[in-house]
């Protein structure tokens, strides 16, 4: 995006000069838009400073208090809303007494880092095979679009519990959460990228720039990827949440992260039978999951709406039938 | 005694899960029993139990075996006997009375010859099928020959491994000559030729592979569609293969010749495939039809357990029971650094016990193990300590073993154990161990696998590796069913399931258990178990982490609730809906 022709600008909607700044102005005018982005700005932090604020509470997430829960009661917290104290001011988890705040902040770590690693990966592999299809030869594009055809039509949790199953126990689990989600999960991006490929090619901008002489590689480069952004960065918005969803599946199943280490849905999957006798146990982070995927879609959203043309433009008319043909 | 892979496979998973399904356990009245081992009651309704009404099970797993033949049970399991009457069953009382052997068809427990290696035993009289036709002891000699049958696979492995050509005998579809080992002189007597001497067999005889089976009736594979009832109870229904069943009572069944089953309820209907927690949640509720059910597989988790603690009404109507059953850590030996003595006691020494009772649910659900005999007497219990943990262990001590074994800086070890959520070799247990050994500078690494591969690696003789989650349960509350498997070293596999973890082949053990096998008094055999275990356990080949307590719900009209010993689960033929 370094020196973008203005050819592009009219169809793509965002002069890419700016780009970056322009969408951020856009972005600061929606409120939503703007605690979304708070919210996750301070999960992330608190997940990257988690064992500072976990020294803060004083607390370890792997440290077992046997005193503290009531054997005799099937390991229920003593106290009330699951044993909040002032050395463990979220409580502690049923059975072993491990601290939940602590547990919470480490979790967020596994459940952020999975999540946006794994959209990561399907924003690459997605695009690049998006463009291979939309510009390679009928014979590209048909294979391509057949394997991402089989891939959407794959059950992705199926094949993700087969794959994390089968590799050894020594592999990095969030490393191969993050590879085996993106791996299978790039079809949309793929589709996406390949359709407006296929829409772009045709218009004048990019046909004037392969008459003057640019190759294939370096107009997709050049004119083609600028003009992709907006979808791009729009369906990987909404793709974090579904993938922490997948991420918290997996756990939940027992192929995710490996115990002792907290994640959101590993947490969650220990806690569902407690939602009776110890609600604050499962509401933790089920509400933090809650929190965290409102507020990656309601910035994807609102990044979407931002990025589109027709916001774009104050000048409306005409824009409408060329972006949507 | 498990050679087959096939057979043997089934022993240590049924030993749980059929022997609860189809197991039983009771709860009789407010008295306390008294003994640890005993078992507590939930009240139930008030009056005393009456003929009449529907009984309902509501159950998770359906009955898909039913058929005498394949079915793995304990004394005959639950829901079965009801059905089918063996030659001895187990005493239907709560708590340690409940774990002895009783006469069922049989006139008595059997007449061994000197060494007990003959077994007779003579039918009651007026024994009828529920078509009326007498039951004989070539009936029962029928039902066992059939175990044999490679399509009926299933049983426990004992009959093949004891009776006089049991090894090579292929069932009666494909043998017309039949098994020479068992004799029937009459039509009262069945004769059983052993191997070598076994005074347990009493215990053995109550499995249903001791149900008679009427040679004209039997279909083969489809005989559990329409099993033949010697007890008080007929098949009337089976659907979707025993997702529901209704019984109903079997007239031809004459309770002057069944002192065991009580059969108050007119008719059962057995309702299976349910959710767990929608299980307790209506036995809980207990509203219509739920009111008179019971459930013969399902237990109280601690969650559940935790919201039952507030409510008084619904705590009295918990059963609790406990069912001889040890989990442990199993090391072999044959894996550095367990092979070191000292790194093994080390491990002994700095498990915290109350963090694995926590993680198994509680002290409401399991107890502190440190023998590995189950604590009942029957087991013949011995109390033993040799590495006293404490409650929340030592680690102190473990850390100053691992420097005689050469280790001060710790070590690194890897803990197999499943990922089911089964809370007895699952990863809340697993991590507990960890926590625990962290304290004294062993690092553990956890390496959790889903429970078939679990399972394929913790009983191979080649790939186990040194350290990892097992767990054993009773076929009958003896000790020889609990030790030898474990530790005789003839009962090594080597190309099957192999539950001698330790690979222990010590010419004493051996030699001790073939003297206790030769013994008829139970009494007597029971304390030299006990005695055998505590020796055993010197070499530190295992460390018991806990025995498991079974709490289950009743619903509210639910009388005369019996918990033995034995199963540690209600027993479905003492229950009474009126």
């Amino acid at each position: 995006m370094t020196a973008p022709t203005d050819t592009s600008a009219p169809v793509a909607g965002i002069p890419a000069t700016g780009a970056a700044r322009q969408l951020l102005r856009r972005l600061r005018g929606r409120p939503a838009a703007v605690v979304s982005a708070g919210v996750l700005l301070l999960l992330v932090l608190l997940a990257l400073a988690a064992p500072l604020f976990a020294a803060l509470e004083g607390q370890d997430p792997y440290a077992y208090h046997d005193d503290l829960v009531d054997s005799a009661r099937g390991g229920v917290p003593y106290g009330s809303f699951g044993g909040v104290s002032a050395d463990h001011w979220l409580g502690v988890e049923p059975g072993t007494g491990r601290d939940l705040f602590a547990r919470l902040l480490h979790g967020a770590r596994v459940s952020l880092l999975v999540a946006v690693g794994a959209t990561a990966v399907q924003v690459l592999i997605g695009v690049l095979v998006g463009l291979a299809a939309g510009l390679g030869s009928r014979w590209a594009d048909g294979i391509l679009s057949r394997i991402t055809d089989v891939l959407v039509a794959l059950p992705m949790l199926v094949l993700a519990i087969a794959l994390t199953a089968v590799v050894p126990r020594d592999f990095p689990r969030p490393l191969l959460l993050i590879l085996v989600i993106g791996l299978l999960g790039w079809a949309g991006t793929s589709r996406i990228v390949r359709a407006q490929t296929l829409t772009l090619k045709s218009l004048d901008f990019v046909a004037a720039s392969r008459l003057a002489g640019s190759g294939r590689w370096r107009t997709a480069r050049r004119e083609l990827l600028p003009a992709l952004a907006a979808p791009v960065i729009t369906y990987a918005a909404i793709s974090v949440p579904t993938n922490m969803v997948v991420e918290a599946a997996l756990s939940f199943l027992g192929v995710g992260v490996t115990p002792p280490t907290p994640s959101w849905g590993q947490m969650l999957s220990t806690a569902q039978t407690w939602f009776r006798a110890d609600p604050a146990y499962v509401l933790l982070p089920a509400g933090l999951l809650f929190v965290t995927v409102l507020a990656f879609t309601v910035l994807g959203d609102a990044v979407r709406t931002a990025l589109d043309p027709r916001e774009a433009s104050r000048l409306r008319v005409g824009t409408r039938k060329e972006t949507s043909r | 005694m498990r050679q087959s892979s096939v057979i043997s496979r089934r022993v240590a998973a049924a030993a749980v899960s059929l022997v609860l399904a189809t197991g039983a356990a009771a709860c009789a009245g407010p008295e306390d029993t008294g003994a640890k081992g005993g078992a507590s009651a939930g009240k139930g309704a008030a009056g005393g139990p009456q003929k009449g009404g529907t009984l309902t099970v509501l159950n998770s797993e359906a009955q898909t075996d039913f058929d005498p033949a394949r079915l793995y049970t304990s004394g005959g399991g639950n829901v079965p006997s009801l059905v089918f009457r063996t030659l001895t069953t187990r005493n239907r009382e709560a708590g340690a009375a409940g774990s002895k052997v009783v006469p069922d068809l049989a006139t008595d427990l059997g007449r061994p010859n000197k060494d007990a290696t003959e077994w007779t035993y003579t039918l009651k009289e007026g024994l009828k099928f529920e078509d009326g036709t007498p039951i004989t002891s070539a009936d029962v000699k029928y039902g066992i020959e059939r175990s044999f049958a490679a399509e009926l696979s299933g049983g426990a492995p004992y009959l093949r491994d004891w009776l006089v050509g049991g090894d090579t005998y292929e069932g009666p579809y494909k043998d017309k000559k039949g098994l020479a080992s068992v004799v029937t002189p009459d039509d009262r007597t069945i004769v059983f030729k052993l191997k070598k001497p076994e005074g347990e067999f009493p215990f053995v005889a109550t499995q249903t592979q001791f149900a008679p089976v009427p040679r004209a009736k039997d279909t083969g594979a489809k005989y559990e569609e329409h099993p033949v009832s010697s007890g008080p109870y007929k098949v009337v229904k089976n659907e979707n293969d025993g997702e529901r069943l209704v019984l109903e009572r079997n007239e031809h069944w004459d309770p002057k010749t069944d002192e065991e089953r009580k059969a108050y309820p007119d008719r059962i209907d057995v309702k299976a495939g349910l959710d767990e927690a929608v299980i307790n949640q209506r036995l809980a509720t207990s509203s219509r039809s739920d009111a008179a059910a019971v459930t013969t597989d399902t237990n109280l988790g601690p969650a559940e357990l935790a919201q039952i603690g507030s409510d008084k009404a619904l705590a009295a109507r918990v059963g609790t029971g406990r069912f001889g059953f040890t989990n442990y850590i199993a090391f072999n030996p044959k894996v550095k650094p367990f092979d070191n003595p000292k790194v093994r006691q080390a491990i002994s020494y700095a498990v915290n016990r109350t963090s694995v009772v926590n993680a198994a649910g509680g002290s409401a659900l399991a107890e502190p193990a440190t023998t590995f005999l189950p604590e009942q007497k029957s087991f013949g219990f011995t109390p033993y300590d040799h590495f006293p943990a404490g409650k929340t262990g030592d680690p102190e001590k473990a850390k100053a073993l691992l420097k005689e074994a050469g280790f001060p800086n710790g070590l690194t070890v890897t803990l197999l154990h499943s990922t089911a959520q089964n809370r007895t070799t699952s990863p809340e247990i697993a991590t507990a161990v960890q926590e625990a050994l962290g304290k004294a500078g062993i690092t553990v690494k956890l390496d959790g696998q889903e429970p078939n591969s679990f399972n394929e690696k913790r009983w191979s003789v080649k790939d186990a590796p040194g350290f990892f989650l097992s767990r054993w349960g009773a076929d009958w509350p003896a000790g020889g069913p609990f030790l030898a498997p474990i530790f005789d070293g003839r009962q090594i596999v080597t190309n099957g399931s192999n539950y001698n973890h330790a690979q222990l082949n010590d010419p004493a053990v051996n030699k001790e258990i073939d003297e206790i096998n030769k013994l008829t008094d139970l009494q007597a055999a029971a304390v030299r178990w006990g005695a055998l275990d505590k020796k055993i356990g010197a070499q530190a080949l295992d460390v018991p982490l806990f025995h498991p307590v079974y709490k289950r719900l009743v619903g509210k009209d639910i009388k005369n609730v019996v918990i033995s010993d034995w199963t540690g689960v209600l027993d479905i033929s003492q229950v009474s809906v009126k």
